[in-house]
């Protein structure tokens, strides 16, 4: 079968595309504090020996070096070889977090333990791999804008098994996140719909059905005022309707005012389509340059939430 | 591509295992019960107080963990630590000194577990343990402190293991073999280093005190029941090791304190004799061996009967008496030798051979008075001896460890009333014989025998092989050893105490020859303990030096010694470093795929490896295309390989002929094809 | 290629011209027992192919065109009140055939496309309380057009991951397309084609195909693919169990076709673009979207172990 891979030799470890193997070039390895405490200590213990003339002492001292410089190769191999790779994000609304997964693969008959990941903005978190298995890591990173949020370096580091030294490396993962904007928090209405194009408009004005009442808010339109309400009881409530015949739900950018600015007609139209979704409409949208026919379903509000994303920003195609 | 700021925020959901997180109590309690084992050897050498309050702050700790409790506020805890120094002041009038400092140690440890809060503080904790098992060693090096000491670094490790961990993660039995493991690795680094780190001789600061005040051992006195009571105890008093075939029982007679003066009870040593080197002739071959000497807190060095050379750090007395400088207080190692012939003292000067014949004149008298007859019956003084020897061994002279008490003229008790003694009773009464019958005499003690271990080859002996003889002076041949002893009860010397007194004379379980198991069982145990004390205790600068020369290094400089000690520590690592990567290689994957590993590894020079996502029938019809001249060859060994791997079942010959076909496979580098092309020869290289 | 499938994909190859990779996967689709799912624009020849395919093996053929009025009845069949007998007499819909060709399937409302999807899992139908078995073979070819205009209902992802695989024929090369232009009408050749199989040798073969042996080794690979797919990034969602059946089922097929009695990377490498290319689809992107380009990417990035 074609396949486009790249021409490597056998003796080059099995990588798949994407993912990241931490040769021992790329993984770095330096006493933690402790470590340098606990050199002190066996110095301590040495000194100790000499003057009490401890043989004993002496076979503890070098015991404990001993000890150290195996911890080092343990905390060495139990970083070096592995494999990180970008795993799945999904996309989130602006202000809660993106979680970016990160696989750790583990090749060898050993298994490795407390392996960390830490990176700009996000908590570290550690995990276990089996030998010849694999752990996902969960990355979770704060999110304030909309837009694609791009998962920074992360540093993956272990001072397992005795905490004595610290071995890292440094990776950068091909993963980022889609971040919606924030749906709007008021209870602005749905706009009114208008009559739909094509085979759907075949059935005429079509018979929506009644769903409900709720209080008037300005930009109602004056035909769904139930005025038989108005005149028992004085107050402007509103007649909803509710159904998928005849109209199609429009969601324009340019029909909201200008002066809500850019950010909040995104988050109003963010909260519209949620709201469309929920309540089963097919809607369309209309941004500037861009617009997305009537439709429904998770793929389709997905397209117009990311439309709604990327506005104006010069993201690539993802 | 625009990316947004991330900055940090609080994420709403916590998946992750938060790195820092407080300690859990089961690590809290396992922490505690490790330093309960690091802190138990110290608790006889402090005072009770010291003891309940360690045992109490470590249990409050305990409950704290437990019950899940808050830790005690700062100052409280400061509090505790001044009580804490002016306890140990009142009990030591300061605050430094080894025992002092220790003891606050001690305390400021168990104090510091009130502070646990943090991963930091469990990491003080347990470098604290470390250094606390140094000083177990202060009060005993024994094995069975060695390996619970070795038992507590391991369970201090373990601790420490599980403090690298996210709580719950690691199952104990895991994580005391991941410890367990470590520590056997850490063994031969330890080793090297033990051997070859340059040692320094202690100590650097202060004087280490005495282990002990009383050590048992011969004295510079001998009065009648010295000797005796000195053959009650079974502590070892000096190991031996021959480097030439080891001489009978009845010729080991290690010589000690050599006694002059005799006040009509007790014999003592004197002043020394510091004339020049005594002179030996018409010898045998020297003896050569090794021994090991317990403190004993005196400066004798022992050696057989007699001494041929003067030790280095020793003197060497007229008298043939080893002297170190300094009383023998650690565990010492010598090598001399000896000559079991000899003639000693040939030109004795006459003030000393004076010297070996005063006798205080107002005691024992009918001694006195039966030298004297000898005397004058016997011109001869061989004659004299002989009578004297006659005498023990016709009259009912009894050997026994329980002689009577003795009174003033205890010299004339024995020889003429009691006739029951010990070997210093028959010492000292066949000088006095001698001297007064004109003969220069005096006592030497020393020991006896010793038990040959048969399992290490080794001679032990302890204080109960301590004994007494005499040496009289001949013309002409100078000092000649005569032991009594031997006259009455021969087999005291041929077969030691045991044989020679009754079974029920209370005498030390090692010195019994009845029950055969349970003396195998001793010698076993004895060999090893001179193993601990020659190879690890008794690893001294000296010891080191001797190991450099066997090891081709006579005068090792310092840079010789760093080198050789960088060279065997690069060297293990070097080994570790192996093991380590071998554990980290991709697991072997099964013979078909090793052998089609082989096969991919031969062809990776033309480019033609498998890659990872190929299969083998891909992979063999596109090398067969590359390489026409090994189509067939090619595409068997991928039919092969799919058959042992993917078929329902292969014939086992199939596995074999795979991998002769793979063995065999040499496939035309670039160039040689190239060539052959260009002139349609193959060109062999 | 094993002896029997041979003549049927030469004869098949008479019909379809160029077509020879896609005429295999019918055929495996076919052997496994699965159905099939063509995705092309009208004229590329799919009813051709569905038609040939059933003639070639000796099985009735019944083509339903899907259209938004399509009632599940028209499908399915009704019971219509016989006033003789004073019953109700069942009249079997185009469903009670060997192979049915469901033309434009995403034209048809929800309802009328779960009513062939639950046949299809089914092999039987269930009319006024009485449940009725479908004719063995039972194979379903559906086509659906690419586009998604208004007024088309894609199959959902659950319906889609019925189908054992999913194909596209596209235009001929030029070499086919000239004998296509030149030669007589496929309607009258497929009308002059003699069958090459009986319904029961079919049957004989899909039996077989069961037997064809999955070595640990291959089963690993099986795994790896399907643990990347729900790992890796580019893959909106992984994988089902259901898929890994299907993927081993249709590699089945593929090496007992190609007479191997036991199954190879590289036969799983064959069906996957098929077999998983309307089961995956880019993050964010309808199942509908998926291509099998994805497949191939999948197949790119798992090593065999």
């Amino acid at each position: 079968m074609e396949t486009s891979l790249p021409h490597d030799g056998a003796s080059a470890p099995a990588v798949p595309a994407g993912a990241v193997l931490l040769s021992q070039r790329r993984v770095y390895i330096l006493p933690t504090g402790f470590g340098l405490l606990f050199a002190l200590t066996v110095a301590l213990v040495l000194l100790a020996s000499i003057n009490y003339n401890l043989s004993l002492g002496y076979v503890l001292a070098f015991l404990l070096a001993g000890l150290g410089l195996v911890a080092m190769l343990h905390t060495w191999r139990n970083l070096v070889q592995l494999e990180v790779s970008a795993g799945r994000t999904e996309p989130v609304f602006a202000g809660d977090a993106a979680v970016f997964q990160v696989l750790l693969v583990n090749n060898a008959g050993v298994a490795r333990a407390s392996i960390r990941l830490e990176t700009a903005g996000a908590l570290a978190t550690s995990l276990d791999i089996p030998a010849r298995g694999s752990s996902v890591a969960r990355l979770h990173l704060g999110t304030q804008r909309r837009g694609w949020l791009k998962l920074p370096r992360i540093r993956v580091y272990t001072t397992y098994p005795l905490g004595l030294f610290r071995a890292w490396s440094w990776v950068e993962l091909p993963l980022r996140a889609l971040v919606w904007p924030q749906p709007e928090n008021g209870d602005a209405p749905l706009p009114d719909r208008l009559p739909g194009s094509g085979e759907a408009g075949a059935g005429g004005r079509g018979t929506d059905d009644f769903a409900g009442m709720r209080t008037y808010q300005p930009g109602d339109s004056l035909r769904h005022v139930a005025w038989k309400a108005l005149a028992r009881d004085g107050r402007l409530v509103t007649k909803q309707f509710a159904g998928r015949t005849g109209q199609h739900l429009w969601l324009d950018f340019m029909l909201l005012p200008r002066a809500m600015g850019d950010e909040a007609r995104l988050s109003r139209l963010t909260r519209w389509v949620l709201a469309a979704e929920a309540a089963g409409h097919a809607y369309g949208m209309r941004l500037p340059d861009r617009e997305i026919a009537p439709g429904e379903g998770h793929p389709h509000c997905n397209r117009c939430l990311e439309a709604l994303a990327l506005y104006r920003l010069q993201g690539p195609k993802g | 591509m625009t990316t947004t700021d991330a900055l940090p925020g609080a994420p709403r959901r916590r998946h992750a295992q938060p790195v820092d997180a407080t300690l859990d109590a089961a690590r809290v309690l396992a922490l505690l019960a490790t330093l309960v084992l690091v802190l138990a050897p110290h608790a006889a050498e402090f005072p009770a107080w010291v003891s309940v309050t360690v045992a109490s702050v470590l249990g409050l700790r305990a409950l704290f963990a437990w019950r899940g409790m808050g830790m005690p506020p700062a100052w409280w805890l400061a509090l505790l630590a001044t009580a804490a120094a002016l306890g140990i002041w009142s009990s030591y009038g300061r605050l430094y000194g080894r025992d002092a400092a220790l003891g606050l140690l001690l305390l400021m440890t168990c104090l510091k577990t009130l502070e646990l809060r943090a991963r930091r503080d469990a990491h003080v904790l347990v470098l604290l343990g470390y250094f606390l098992l140094v000083t177990g060693f202060l009060y005993s090096q024994s094995m069975g402190m060695a390996a619970y000491l070795l038992g507590c670094l391991w369970a201090l490790t373990a601790c420490l293991l599980t403090f690298q961990r996210e709580p719950g993660r690691a199952a104990v039995p895991e994580v005391m073999r991941t410890a367990g493991l470590m520590i056997a690795q850490a063994a031969p680094l330890m080793l090297v280093l033990f051997l070859l780190f340059p040692r320094v001789q202690g100590p650097l600061w202060g004087l280490p005190l005495a282990q002990s005040a009383a050590q048992t051992g011969l004295s510079d006195t001998m009065a009648p029941g010295s000797v005796a009571s000195l053959s009650l105890s079974d502590a070892v008093a000096f190991r031996v090791d021959f480097l030439s075939p080891a001489p009978e029982a009845k010729r080991l007679y290690w010589r000690g304190p050599v006694m002059w003066d005799f006040d009509g009870r007790a014999w003592r040593t004197g002043e020394a004799l510091t004339t020049p080197a005594p002179v030996l002739g018409n010898v045998s071959e020297p003896l050569r061996y090794t021994v090991t000497l317990e403190p004993h807190n005196a400066r004798w060095l022992f050696g057989l009967d007699m001494p041929a050379q003067r030790l280095e750090g020793s003197v060497l007395t007229a008298d043939h008496q080893m002297l170190a400088l300094r009383p023998v207080r650690a565990r010492m190692r010598y090598e001399t030798s000896s000559w079991l012939t000899y003639r000693a003292g040939l030109q004795e000067s006459p003030r000393t051979l004076q010297r070996a014949l005063a006798l205080p004149s107002d005691y024992n008298p009918r001694a006195l008075a039966l030298g004297l007859r000898w005397r004058q019956d016997y011109p001869d003084p061989r004659n004299r001896v002989a009578s004297a020897l006659r005498m023990f061994g016709e009259q009912p002279f009894f050997y026994t460890l329980a002689p009577p008490l003795l009174g003033r003229d205890s010299v004339d008790e024995f020889l003429f009333d009691v006739r029951r003694g010990f070997c210093e009773h028959f010492a000292s009464s066949f000088v006095v014989l001698m001297r007064a019958a004109g003969v220069p005499a005096r006592v030497v003690t020393g020991y006896q025998g010793g038990v040959l271990n048969p399992v290490g080859g080794f001679l032990t002996v302890r204080q109960s092989e301590a004994h007494a003889w005499a040496e009289v002076w001949l013309q002409g041949e100078g000092w000649v050893r005569v032991d009594p002893t031997a006259a009455v009860s021969p087999q005291r010397i041929e077969g030691g105490l045991a044989a020679a007194v009754p079974a029920d004379s209370g005498l030390p379980l090692f010195v019994r020859t009845d029950n055969a198991l349970l003396k195998r069982a001793r010698f076993t145990l004895d060999a090893i303990a001179n193993g601990w004390n020659q190879w690890v205790l008794g690893y001294t600068p000296e010891r080191q030096r001797e190991l450099f020369q066997r090891l081709g290094m006579p005068k090792a400089s310092w840079q010789g010694l760093a080198a050789a000690l960088a060279m065997a520590t690069g060297g293990v690592v070097l080994v570790l470093v192996l093991i380590t990567l071998r554990r980290l290689r991709i697991a072997a994957p099964d013979p078909v795929t090793r052998a089609w590993n082989t096969l991919s590894a031969k062809l990776a020079p033309l480019g033609l490896a498998r890659r990872p996502q190929e299969g083998p029938m891909d992979h063999g019809e596109r090398v067969a295309n590359a390489l026409p001249a090994h189509a067939a060859d090619v595409r068997r060994m991928a039919h092969l390989v799919v058959q042992l791997r993917y078929g329902r079942e292969a014939a086992p010959e199939a596995l074999e002929e795979l991998r002769h076909r793979v063995r065999a496979f040499r496939p035309a580098p670039r160039w040689q094809r190239r060539v052959t092309t260009a002139d349609g020869h193959p060109v062999t290289g | 290629m094993n002896a029997q499938i041979r003549p049927v994909l030469s004869t098949l190859g008479q019909i379809v011209l160029g077509k020879e990779t896609q005429l295999k996967l019918a055929i495996a689709c076919l052997l496994a027992r699965g159905h099939l799912l063509i995705e092309d624009l009208p004229g590329v020849g799919k009813t051709t192919l569905a038609h040939a395919l059933a003639r070639t093996l000796g099985l009735q053929f019944q083509r339903v065109q899907f259209t938004s009025d399509l009632l599940p009845a028209d499908i399915l069949g009704t019971s219509v009140y016989d006033r003789d007998t004073g019953s109700f007499t069942f009249h079997p819909g185009p469903v009670f055939t060997q192979v049915v060709l469901a033309d434009e399937v995403n034209r048809a409302t929800p309802k009328a496309q779960s009513a062939l999807l639950e046949a299809m899992e089914e092999q039987q139908v269930t009319i006024d309380g009485q449940t009725r078995s479908l004719p063995e073979p039972f194979f379903v070819i559906a086509t659906q057009n690419p586009s998604f205009h208004v007024g088309t209902f894609p199959l959902p992802e659950s319906q889609l991951d019925r189908f054992l695989m999913r194909i596209e024929l596209g235009y001929p090369d030029p070499a086919a397309e000239r004998a296509l232009l030149a030669g007589q009408e496929r309607r009258t050749l497929i009308h002059d084609l003699a069958p090459v199989l009986t319904p029961a040798a079919l049957v004989a073969l899909q039996g077989e195909v069961r037997q064809v042996h999955t070595a640990a080794a291959l089963l690993d690979y099986v795994q790896n693919l399907l643990t990347h797919s729900r790992r890796a990034p580019e893959f909106g969602a992984g994988l089902s169990p259901r898929a890994g059946l299907a993927l081993l089922n249709a590699a089945r097929a593929w090496a007992f076709m190609h007479g191997r009695g036991a199954v190879l990377p590289e036969d799983v490498q064959a069906v996957l673009p098929s077999v998983v290319g309307h089961r995956l689809h880019a993050p964010g992107m309808a199942p509908q979207f998926g291509s099998t380009d994805l497949g191939r990417k999948l197949a790119a990035e798992v090593a065999i172990p």
